[in-house]
């Protein structure tokens, strides 16, 4: 294989679009549903149940049907499960911060609870997109109502009116209790929202 | 300091690329920041038995229509690491061209002994195999004519590494074509699997497809 001589690194596999027929079949609902922990357990992850209510919006203002959609977030103490994390005393053993659904229509919910603030952020899920047409693309929403987020660093680097399409609106209480927030990802054109670049640092 | 992220292209030809991709550069993440933009994903079990063998619905049942055939390589970071353990999900078009998915609404026939979805894991050396039938490649645009070429899509997902691609087949007529292949230029060799034979094993021929996930912020050695 070729290696990027610069940074001696091999060349990435190209990414590429997801299509439109992710398999339905390879749905988790434990991956939509992290405020439960496995089904049958009687455990709960720490924090406040929360519903993030989504709608998927192209540049002509119409759903984007069949994307698949992945979270990841802290848990209610702003620990995220990873490596680094490993053997921290906040590790929340109930909780995993990654989710993952395919939505038909565009719309979707994901269940959750509110992620914590950590060090330095305010509470935030990151959002990937798969979807026909194009490659993975990420942002990372907010919540409008949390404290931190005048004194967030992603946050801050945009400007006032990009802030506020990452920012999912509190809007009422699900009959099981939980809080519901919405949000409206659009993809492109008039109203597109901020998508952040994993690939490039800054100063490269 | 170069500080802008890059401009996502659109596919020519694909009016789907055209609605959703982002018009906007993208944006460059705080260095404060980047660790929150790297999923690290959970284990994950297998939910069939022969989810390695694509070619069949079931081990007692017959095989479906066209070419068997192996796919198999080695999963790797940017630094030649091996990924062990990671899934990778694997769906393509049965021999003649259909998805077995409730919205593939085309006229091509399905095939009754074939699934088209199936899973597997990488082994302590990160290295994969399955079995699958040869695509078919279906015709995307009728408008204009244009064809998807014979492609397998791949997700790889497990740790710290998260990569949805497809994989393509050397000298297909429609490589060229392709919206994506043509986005991706000259790197578009490196998604085109190379053949290989299997003079022992119970199908047609082999395409060897090593995977490097490359490029995320942060790299856990799993
Ligand atoms: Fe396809």
């Amino acid at each position: 294989m070729k290696a990027n001589m610069q940074a001696d690194l091999l060349l990435p596999t190209n990414e590429d679009t997801v299509g439109p027929y992710f398999p339905i079949n390879f749905s988790d609902p434990l991956l939509e549903d992290l405020s439960q922990f496995e089904s049958g357990i009687t455990a709960q992850p720490q924090g406040v149940p929360i519903i993030l209510k989504g709608r998927l919006l192209d540049r002509y203002g119409e759903l984007a049907n069949g994307t698949v959609v992945e979270f990841w977030q802290a848990n209610a103490k702003g620990v995220y499960r990873s490596p680094k994390h490993e053997g921290d005393s906040d590790i929340d053993p109930w909780f995993w911060g990654y989710g993952r659904l395919r939505t038909e229509s565009g719309e979707f919910e994901f269940k959750t609870i509110m992620p914590g603030p950590c060090a330095d952020r305010a509470s935030n899920i990151t959002i990937t997109l798969f979807s026909d047409g194009i490659s993975r693309i990420v942002t990372q929403i907010f919540f409008a109502d949390q404290t931190g987020n005048a004194s967030d660093p992603l946050l801050q680097s945009l400007s006032c009116e990009d802030q506020a399409k990452l920012s999912a609106r509190h809007e009422g209480e699900a009959d099981c209790g939980s809080k519901i927030y919405t949000i409206d990802i659009v993809m492109a054109g008039e109203n597109e929202i901020p998508f952040f670049d994993d690939l490039i640092r800054e100063g490269e | 300091m170069s500080n802008t992220g890059r401009q996502l292209k659109i596919g020519p030809t694909d009016n789907t690329s055209d609605q959703r991709t982002p018009r906007n550069r993208l944006r460059l993440i705080p260095e404060i920041a980047r660790e929150s933009f790297a999923p690290y994903v959970p284990q994950r079990g297998l939910s069939r038995q022969n989810d390695w063998d694509l070619t069949r619905i079931a081990p007692d049942l017959p095989r479906a229509e066209g070419v068997a055939i192996e796919v198999s390589g080695k999963l790797q970071n940017e630094r030649g690491t091996p990924i062990s353990n990671a899934m990778l999900e694997i769906w393509n078009a049965n021999h003649f061209g259909r998805y077995r998915h409730i919205e593939d609404h085309s006229n091509i026939p399905l095939d009754e002994h074939f699934l088209g979805t199936g899973r597997v894991f990488t082994d302590s050396e990160g290295n994969y195999t399955f079995w699958t039938i040869s695509p078919g490649a279906y015709l995307a645009r009728p408008d204009i004519g244009r064809w998807r070429p014979k492609h397998i899509h791949i997700s790889v997902s497990g740790g710290g590494s998260r990569l949805i691609t497809q994989l393509y087949f050397p000298d297909e007529p429609n490589n060229a074509s392709d919206p994506m292949a043509i986005l991706m230029g000259d790197d578009f060799e490196r998604n085109i699997g190379k053949p290989y034979e299997t003079p022992k094993i119970d199908v047609d021929s082999g395409l060897n497809f090593d995977i490097v996930v490359g490029g995320r912020n942060a790299v856990y050695f799993e």
